[in-house]
């Protein structure tokens, strides 16, 4: 097992995932004995014994015991596997590029085939051997393959072979597997590490489960409080059921175990969310949070399908490859001719069409068995590549008529529209998954769960799923389903901020907040900043779970007291906490040096760059600059109502106290790590810590991580190094590398008059909230119904939903049941007439005949006399009559 | 004339036998006297029989061995009828065949 690790070390990361997956089967194998066992234990038997050492009815805090060294053991392999994968990145990327360099070189003699071989140029052989001679005695290929084995990996698990696909004898193939590159390994990393401090705060936030009754002060029955069992262990099942489903997720290498582990991930979040199901809340936030994500996975769902029946594979790297252009040989490009007006003038302008989505208008199949396909910018199909033909196009020369040979039989083409479903319909799932608008009304409402539930599905896993899918199938998205996730992206951070603003529940506020950052993360991915999107996505996982456990340890410290309004100046009381949730407030903030400036400055710019070059979407840039301001305003508002000012009830502040240490813990590693999880690597110049573009985090995501679409090096930073760009979005990228810094202080300077409204409002009372208030009634209910959109939705799809349902009923009732009912009728009448015939014909028929055979037979019993001389007599008569007969006949006959 | 007697007289005793005897079974009461009507209407038969196989030459051999047939069957079913008087004597006491009416329907 170790040698198999050691030649693939990528199934350390296979290892981590099914930790979990282990300790979820013991927990629910232990509870599933417990429960079993639990009515036949009677005192002294040995059923009794069994119980008592599985636990008897207080099984004490093994369960998470074991889930947490689950967890543990995963982050620890997580964190093996994210070194070795460090160490061999680098040189996995050098010899990809350098193959490529060295194909360029050989493609090109074979290019033109009437150049007959011996015709190579001296100085392209010059070339080669220089190329050679750099490596000498090195399978280059083998080796890069051989590196790539290391992190890919997969298995079959179904194959349909249909005639209709491009392959037929390949078929379409789902499979399970694992590809690690660096988004994955550093999604692992955080989410192990951040799910391990959760379980191990989970221990002592949880620990009121551990009693034999519980009583739930929420819960009214007849008889006073509700009272139940302890649910300790099922809580660290669930957690370690969730872990598992999220980690799947990560290590996917294909969109449908993605979607498997998308729906399990659905129904723990289902189940945690509704851990104190009996509350009616909780149960309905439950439902709500399940059924929201529903719908985005009917668009999921649509966008699978549309992928597999064109592109017959869910694998990413065979989707991509498909999708986008390869990288072209020298002899091959495919180029887009386009002729423009300029100045009177038609111009040819050409475009270099590598790793971009090729749009084409196929023609007719002609008489030669081969299709002739036009190059089109604006063509109704996508052009389908090759799915093995990765890296390398081998095309023919002229880029005209791109199929004019026999080989076009490999190309396909689908709808352009159809790859726009599909772009979106992923997009919806990933909505409905990270809460964006409009789907963001399950997430605040999840807070019904348990708070370390909370932190774990905001800040580490659930929502971090949908901006992962989206970060993971980006090739796949066209430029307007980008520009789709980028408006619904900026829409959410802008309305879940205000939201944020008057909450006075303090897991409310972190909540909004979370749905406002996520909001941040899709704006930067769509807007063409792949690497500033992941990088929040990771920024804000460390600082949002510390936050939510600092809310919290602050509730278990106020005994499960979650209104601001009867907090304040608790700092003195509870300093760890109060500090280590400073350290989140300032990272999520984007004050300089903490992790939140890096990466929120990163997605500021590339907005506004893109504003830049497309001037008619400002409003992509104004929001989240004007949001940064507010998420400053509310976070310090938070941060001051809770500790800050005076005690405003007494009966909270007496009976506040610090949490345990399980619970602090977690809160100083995190505290530790919002701060420094951007920070750049000191190099030889220096350690450049207040340039927010040198994030080694972010150049790790860039440069080793990028999906097939950051490509182009034409730019160089201030040292020298190239800088990838997207090539969809070159000039933006380019306007926000140049404006980065001015952004920069932009922003600065929005988060300082946010703050200063905190100050000012919470902290030093030269306004009176309450006068504010009062100033703006109409905005401030606005925004306490959270922009009515609970009310819209109840309006628009719950009340009209109820409204069908119920005459859907009512159609049950009246129309089917009648229906029915008359039918039943029909035959009960309809079977009384059968009866009566049944009865009075058929029955009668035999009754007749057996009464006349029951006459004949008592009739022939008097013959029967019993006398031995009568018989003799009618022996003797018959023998005379029969002769007489005889005779008689005998005359007839004779005459 | 002849001496000769024709088959005609023997086929006159045979039936005046035979019909001696199936008087003799209806109206005798005694169970021995039915027998012995039994035995008349037999041997009425027997003669028929003889009395071809002497005058006709087809039954020459069949006449003779239908007779001898009768004769033992005679004898079995006298044997066997007797028995059966027996029983019933000791049974009712009496040979009226009168009292033997149990298997009246």
């Amino acid at each position: 097992m170790f040698e198999t690790v050691r030649n693939q070390p990528g199934l350390l990361f296979v290892i981590a995932t099914l930790l979990p997956l282990g300790s979820f089967a013991l927990l629910l194998a232990w509870g599933a004995l417990r429960w079993g066992l639990r009515p036949y234990a009677k005192n002294g038997s040995l059923v009794d014994n069994v119980y008592q050492c599985l636990g008897g009815p207080v099984p004490g805090p093994g369960p998470a015991y074991v889930a947490t060294a689950a967890i543990g053991l995963a982050f620890l392999c997580s964190f093996i596997g994210f070194g070795v994968f460090l160490s061999e990145v680098g040189e996995m990327h050098r010899l990809e590029h350098h193959l490529h360099e060295l194909h360029l070189e050989h493609a090109k003699p074979h290019g033109h085939k009437a150049e007959p071989e011996a015709k190579k140029d001296e100085k392209e052989d010059a070339k080669q051997a220089k190329l050679v001679k750099k490596e000498p005695e090195r399978n280059l290929q083998g080796e890069y393959n051989i590196l790539r084995h290391h992190w890919l990996g997969s298995t079959t698990w179904a194959q349909v072979v249909s005639t209709k696909t491009k392959d037929a004898e390949r078929g379409s193939i789902l499979t399970v597997g694992f590809k690690i590159d660096m988004l994955a390994a550093v999604m692992f990393v955080m989410v192990t590490f951040i799910a391990t401090l959760i379980h191990l705060f989970s221990i002592g936030y949880m620990s009121d489960e551990l009693k034999k009754t519980v009583e739930d002060h929420e819960v009214h029955t007849p008889h006073g409080h509700y009272e139940r069992r302890g649910r300790f262990g099922r809580f660290f099942m669930f957690l370690s059921l969730f872990c598992f489903s999220m980690l799947n997720l990560l290590l996917a290498d294909n969109l449908f175990q993605i979607f498997v582990s998308w729906e399990l991930v659905g129904i723990c979040s289902f189940l945690l969310v509704g851990f104190y199901f009996e509350r009616t809340s909780a149960s309905n936030a439950a439902n709500k949070a399940f059924i929201t994500n529903r719908v985005g996975d009917a668009g999921f769902i649509i966008g699978l399908m549309i992928l597999w029946t064109y592109c017959g594979t869910f694998n990413f790297e065979e989707l991509f490859a498909q999708i986008r252009c390869p990288k072209a040989d020298a002899d091959g490009e495919i180029v887009l001719e386009e002729k423009i007006k300029a100045n009177d003038k038609i111009q040819i302008r050409k475009t270099n069409l590598s790793n971009k989505i090729v749009r084409c208008d196929p023609g007719e199949n002609t008489e030669y068995g081969w299709r002739q396909t036009n190059l089109a910018k604006d063509g109704k199909a996508v052009l389908l590549f090759p799915r093995d033909q990765s890296g390398h196009f081998h095309g023919p020369h002229q880029t005209e008529y791109l199929f004019d040979h026999p080989g076009a039989k490999q190309y396909g083409h689908m709808p352009y529209w159809l790859l726009v479903v599909a772009g979106l319909g992923i997009f919806l799932g990933c909505v409905g998954k990270s809460a964006q608008f409009p789907l963001q009304v399950w997430l605040p409402d999840a807070m019904e769960g348990p708070t370390p539930v909370s932190a774990l599905i905001h800040a580490a896993t659930m929502v971090a799923a949908g901006v992962y899918l989206v970060g993971r199938s980006y090739p796949l998205f066209t430029p307007e389903v980008l520009l789709t996730i980028s408006y619904v992206g900026a829409i959410t951070l802008f309305v879940a901020a205000t939201i944020a603003v008057v909450m006075t529940d303090i897991k409310k506020v972190l909540a909004y907040s979370t749905v406002s950052q996520l909001g941040y993360m899709m704006l930067g991915l769509g807007i063409g900043g792949w690497t500033a999107g992941l990088l929040h996505l990771l920024t804000h996982a460390f600082f949002k779970a510390l936050l939510f456990l600092g809310s919290g340890s602050v509730i278990y410290g106020c005994h499960h007291q979650q209104d601001m309004r009867k907090m304040g100046g608790l700092f003195p009381k509870m300093k760890i906490t109060a500090l280590a949730m400073l350290m989140g407030v300032l990272a999520i903030s984007g004050i300089p040096l903490f992790s939140g400036w890096y990466s929120k400055d990163e997605i500021l710019a590339g907005a506004f760059g893109f504003a830049m070059v497309n001037k008619q979407h400002f409003l992509l840039f104004l929001l989240p600059l004007a949001t940064a301001g507010i998420t400053t305003f509310y976070m310090f508002r938070m941060w001051f109502m809770t500790f800050m000012g005076k005690p405003r009830d007494e009966h909270v502040y007496e009976h506040a106290h610090e949490s345990p240490w399980q619970m602090t813990v977690p809160l100083i590693l995190l505290a530790i790590l919002s701060v420094t999880v951007a920070w750049p690597k000191p190099d030889e110049h220096g350690w450049p810590l207040f340039d927010a573009q040198q994030s080694w985090l972010a150049h790790q995501l860039h440069h080793y991580s990028q999906p097939k679409t950051i490509e182009v090096e034409d730019v160089e930073d201030a040292h020298g190094h190239p800088i990838p760009l997207d090539v969809d979005f070159v000039k933006e990228n380019q306007a926000a590398l140049a404006h980065h810094a001015g952004v920069g202080y932009l922003a600065l300077g929005v988060v300082a008059i946010g703050l200063i409204f905190a100050l000012a409002l919470y902290l030093y009372g030269w306004l009176d909230p309450a006068e504010a208030k009062e100033q703006f009634p109409g905005v401030h209910r606005f925004l306490l119904h959270k922009w009515y959109f609970d009310e819209l939705y109840s309006a628009a799809i719950v009340r009209p939903g109820m409204v069908i349902a119920h005459w859907c009923r009512n159609f049950d009732t009246y129309a089917i049941d009648g229906f029915v009912n008359l039918l039943g009728r029909w035959n009960l009448n309809a079977s009384y007439w059968s009866g009566k015939f049944d009865r009075g014909i058929i029955d009668g028929f035999v009754n007749v005949l057996a009464d006349a055979s029951y006459a004949v037979g008592n009739g022939l019993r008097n013959v029967q006399t019993g006398y031995l001389r009568s018989y003799v007599l009618f022996l003797a008569l018959s023998a005379v009559a029969l002769t007489v007969l005889l005779y008689a006949w005998v005359a007839a006959l004779g005459g | 004339m002849s001496d000769e007697v024709h088959l005609y007289p023997y086929l006159v005793l045979g039936a005046l036998l035979f019909t001696c005897g199936v008087v003799c079974m209806a109206t005798k009461r005694n169970a021995i006297g039915i027998l012995i009507g039994v035995e008349l209407v037999l041997n009425g038969a027997n003669i028929n029989f003889v009395a071809f196989s002497k005058y006709n030459a087809v039954f020459q051999v069949e006449g003779m061995i239908f007779a001898l047939f009768v004769i033992v069957l005679a004898a079995g079913e006298a044997a066997v009828a007797l028995a059966i008087v027996l029983n019933f004597y000791n049974n009712h006491a009496t040979v009226d065949v009168d009292g033997a009416d149990e298997l009246k329907g």
